[in-house]
């Protein structure tokens, strides 16, 4: 019995925060999504039903704004797990300096989204921006880019920062996978005589399987979930062509302070990422998923 | 083979220092730009190095935007909240980690499925909530909710430090003749205390770099935080960018400083933490 209330009394105190911070409000925004809750009515509250969800679905634009979010998810997460792989590869062997070389190379990630977003937006700027001069030095170019203002351009702009910032994160992640990995397996493999490919592709990949699916998992959603950087770069610009779902939903509350409908583009999204995780958890197999 | 071998080692190095260049050079665009007098910003060619470093910009920063007073505010709202989750979460991430109990599986999953809902995703409820008890635009409504987020995250990154510390040092301790509470804050804090850093300043640095929440429940300039600053500068018109990169290089100084002291706890904590039951 005195056992567990030591038990009740270590873990209430967090158990009641989360609850009141992220549990309540997120069912009072599944509520919220039906109703009218705007600026303009704040005096009449009502309930409407899926007023707010048709209007979602009835803009034309809505399905480019999906089609961008899986864009932007897509080749954020293919380059950040690919050079983010390639870094951990090549942080794996000690040398000396390393503890500072991954303070220094990791450091990205510790930076708010909304200042990357800034800093890029002018290194990237199209009159002023070093990119161009660099680009044009270099002489893969005649002219600068307009990376921000040009439809076309603004898309790969905002991932390639994405890509920048995701790449420490997952060579965290897949660095400590490397280091469990006993030597004695390479050791065998060489004395097969086994060359790097054949390692990488037996051994390594294999063994840290587990972590790749856990991490691309979470990156996933993180990804999805981040408006910080197009914030801090575009705002959704030019055009809406860099506009997420969840840029989407953040301008819903800062331009037209609709509140029940941003709560709806919420719901939508949580369930786009429900639907996800249960799906990535079916095709990857649920016995690899470590909680 | 051995020829191979130092091909190898050269291609390792370049690609080494690929990444290091990449990493690093727009950290040093943005603090150059913030030393740079303002007629060298927008001439060409374009300078890779300023002869004529000046505070122009971040005298012009705290004289006109009150970079000081956000400055205090984040101090204030990042180490009051990263403080109250690091303290909640290092209660019920011992229990997590030592005791069996009925419901401890379901606390986990709890755990993890509400960090994984972003804040902007429920700020707009936060917010109806919190303008409920009247305090939108104070700066402790956001303490309350960074504290709430940081919690759900920092328990797991908690539980994960303490399966590292061996129980057999608490039980001995217990032999001795402590009783529960003191072994856990004579015995296991003091030696969590690298792992309690690594959350603590895990939060700050999230803390610090929150901006979404912040920007909904703070309206007046007295109360911004300073992603909030800088959200709110970037809106004015007109803005030099010798003084938007102070701005910027300002709001990078404390995570550079919380980062560069507790890196290597954070990145055991992350790793080993956060995923694994």
């Amino acid at each position: 019995m005195k056992h567990n209330r030591f038990i009740l009394f270590m873990l209430l105190p967090t158990l009641l925060l989360i609850s009141f911070i992220i549990l309540y409000p997120t069912i009072s925004g599944v509520l919220l999504s039906f109703k009218n809750y705007s600026v303009f009515n704040f005096g009449n509250i009502k309930w409407i039903g899926m007023e707010n969800f048709k209007e979602i679905f009835g803009d034309i634009f809505y399905m480019d704004v999906v089609w961008n979010t899986i864009k932007w998810i897509f080749f954020s997460v293919i380059f950040q797990l690919l050079f983010g792989f390639i870094l951990a590869l090549l942080m794996k062997e000690p040398f000396k300096g390393r503890g500072l070389y991954a303070g220094l190379v990791f450091y990205p990630w510790a930076i708010s989204g909304f200042a990357i977003g800034l800093i890029w937006s002018w290194l990237l700027n199209g009159q002023f921006g070093v990119i161009n001069d660099i680009l044009i030095k270099l002489g893969f170019i005649k002219e600068g880019f307009n990376f921000l203002s040009d439809p076309t351009l603004a898309m790969f702009s905002v991932i390639l920062v994405n890509v920048w910032y995701g790449i420490p994160f997952f060579a965290i992640m897949i660095l400590a996978a490397l280091q469990s990995i006993p030597n004695s397996l390479y050791e065998a493999a060489e004395i097969d005589g086994a060359g790097y490919f054949t390692k990488l592709f037996k051994i390594t990949i294999p063994y840290i399987k587990p972590t790749l699916i856990n991490t691309i998992l979470l990156r996933v959603i993180w990804v999805m979930n981040f408006p910080d950087i197009i914030y801090g770069m575009t705002r959704g610009g030019p055009a809406g062509s860099t506009e997420i779902l969840s840029v989407k939903m953040i301008n819903t509350v800062f331009y037209e302070s609709n509140y029940s409908k941003a709560a709806a583009h919420g719901v939508i999204i949580v369930l786009i990422l429900l639907i996800y995780t249960i799906m990535y958890l079916k095709l990857t197999s649920k016995k690899e998923f470590s909680l | 083979m051995k020829k191979n071998k130092i091909a190898g080692k050269i291609i390792r190095i370049i690609l080494l220092i690929i990444f290091l260049i990449f990493a690093l050079f727009p950290l040093y665009w943005i603090v150059l730009t913030s030393l740079k007098p303002t007629y060298e910003l927008y001439t060409f060619p374009i300078k890779y190095w300023t002869i004529n470093p000046t505070f122009y910009g971040y005298k012009k920063l705290f004289e006109f935007v009150n970079f000081k007073q956000y400055f205090s505010n984040s101090i204030f709202v990042s180490f009051l909240a990263s403080f109250i989750s690091t303290i909640f979460a290092m209660l019920s991430g011992y229990v997590l980690s030592r005791k069996e109990f009925k419901g401890r599986y379901a606390v986990i999953l709890f755990l993890f499925f509400s960090q994984m809902i972003p804040s902007y995703l429920i700020m707009v409820p936060q917010y109806v909530m919190f303008s409920n008890f009247h305090l939108i635009n104070k700066l402790i409504s956001i303490v309350i909710v960074y504290s709430g987020f940081g919690a759900a995250f920092s328990t797991i990154m908690a539980k994960g430090f303490f399966d590292r510390i061996p129980k057999s040092i608490e039980e001995a301790a217990l032999i001795d003749g402590c009783n529960e509470i003191q072994s856990l804050f004579k015995i296991t804090i003091p030696l969590m205390l690298p792992g309690l850093s690594a959350i603590l300043s895990f939060s700050f640095v999230n803390n610090w770099n929150e901006l979404f929440t912040a920007v909904m429940f703070l309206n007046t300039s007295n109360k911004y935080t300073v992603p909030v600053g800088l959200y709110s500068i970037v809106s004015k018109a007109g803005i030099q960018w010798n003084v938007l990169a102070a701005g910027i290089v300002v709001a990078l100084l404390p995570t550079i400083i919380v980062f560069a002291a507790a890196q290597k706890y954070i990145i055991a904590g992350l790793t080993q933490g956060s995923l694994k039951d």
